[in-house]
């Protein structure tokens, strides 16, 4: 990554970098959004606020789904709560990035709300490139990018449900699990990759047995088996580079 | 009265989200920087994740559900290879799937 001098130059970049595939993402995953909360019952503008004050699609869908079939507020609670758990892992490893920036930690009680998938992600990969000082201005630029792609895209499917073919919207939706498919197996971490396969292989069964806390005991057994074994990973692959 | 409510159960799905950031850069501010628990927390966030991408597409709700399991399945495959054969581009992962998800489409339209 090249020099960045000035924080607007930070903020420039993280806007660049997010202006395409990541953008897209946010975009057509929201429209996905937009057409069901449209679908459901809820207003345009709460849905809208959803995307800017939840910031995370699966307890956005939690959300109105169980709004939608009338279930108890503490089914609400619990069943957000369940399928957005995964923000206090990835908080917890994002935060570090920032560890050397001089600003206010507490900040970091805002800049905690604009993680995602997403920007999580280019963080870890991007972040550690960048100057500690700039880290904080490139987060937000690419950050606040993703968000109005995601505003614009609850909009657009919200306005457009109806009007909008079944095969674009299927191909909308569909971008969601592919995109995070690809960026998350694509780690050189072994333990992370680990966690990714199990969780992958655990996922649904785990669902089954239990909706609203499938994902996090899924995260709880397979990250820390990963974790547990990262150290026997590592020898296991010293040995392949021997051999080959 | 509809509406009042309608907003209770919003302000709770936001608050039920943020906690979660708020406890963790709570206790993020507790522990040191390069202490290894944060290799762990990242794990417990793919294994969250992956959890996810693959209930999202093994046991989907709303629009996906429309599509038999081998339609989604095969563009998945087909992105991964398209991804990790063609020089991990993004964009070129993203092609093959959603390429092979409109052929299927259209496919059994044909059939």
């Amino acid at each position: 990554m090249k020099e960045l001098k000035t924080n607007p130059r930070a903020v420039l970049a993280g806007i660049r970098n997010a202006l395409g595939v990541p953008a897209l993402l946010l975009f057509a995953a929201m429209t996905g959004f937009g057409s069901f909360a449209q679908e459901q019952g809820l207003s345009l503008y709460m849905s809208m606020l959803s995307t800017i004050l939840i910031w995370g699609l699966p307890g956005q869908v939690v959300h109105v789904e169980l709004y939608g079939m009338g279930a108890p507020l503490i089914a609400v609670v619990l069943g957000v709560a369940g399928a957005n758990a995964r923000f206090m892992p990835m908080t917890l490893s994002m935060m570090p990035v920032f560890d050397d920036s001089p600003h206010n930690r507490r900040w970091n009680y805002f800049l905690a709300h604009l993680i995602s998938i997403n920007t999580w992600s280019e963080m870890l990969k991007t972040g550690p490139e960048i100057r500690a000082d700039r880290r904080m201005a490139y987060f937000l630029g690419f950050s606040f990018t993703c968000m109005t792609a995601g505003i614009i895209g609850v909009l657009q499917g919200y306005i457009l449900f109806e009007s909008m073919p079944q095969t674009v919207s299927l191909c909308f939706v569909f971008l969601v699990p592919v995109y995070f498919g690809l960026i998350m197996s694509n780690t050189v971490h072994p333990p992370f990759l680990l966690a990714f396969v199990l969780g992958c292989v655990l996922g649904p069964p785990m669902h089954l047995l239990t909706a609203e806390w499938g994902l996090v005991l899924t995260g709880l057994i397979t990250g820390t088996l990963a974790y547990l074994l990262r150290h026997k990973l590592q020898v296991l692959l010293n040995k392949k580079e021997d051999n080959g | 009265m509809v509406e009042t409510s309608a907003w209770i159960f919003f302000l709770s799905a936001v608050l039920a989200t943020y906690v979660w950031r708020f406890a963790a850069v709570m206790i993020s501010h507790r522990i040191e920087a390069n202490h290894p628990i944060f290799e762990w927390f990242t794990c417990l966030a793919y294994g969250i994740i992956a959890a996810l991408v693959a209930r999202t597409l093994i046991l989907p709700t709303g629009l996906l559900a429309l599509l038999p399991l081998w339609h989604r399945l095969i563009p998945m495959a087909l992105a991964f290879l398209g991804f990790y054969l063609l020089g991990k581009r993004l964009w070129v992962g993203i092609v093959f799937g959603e390429t092979g998800l409109i052929a299927l489409m259209l496919l059994n339209e044909l059939l």
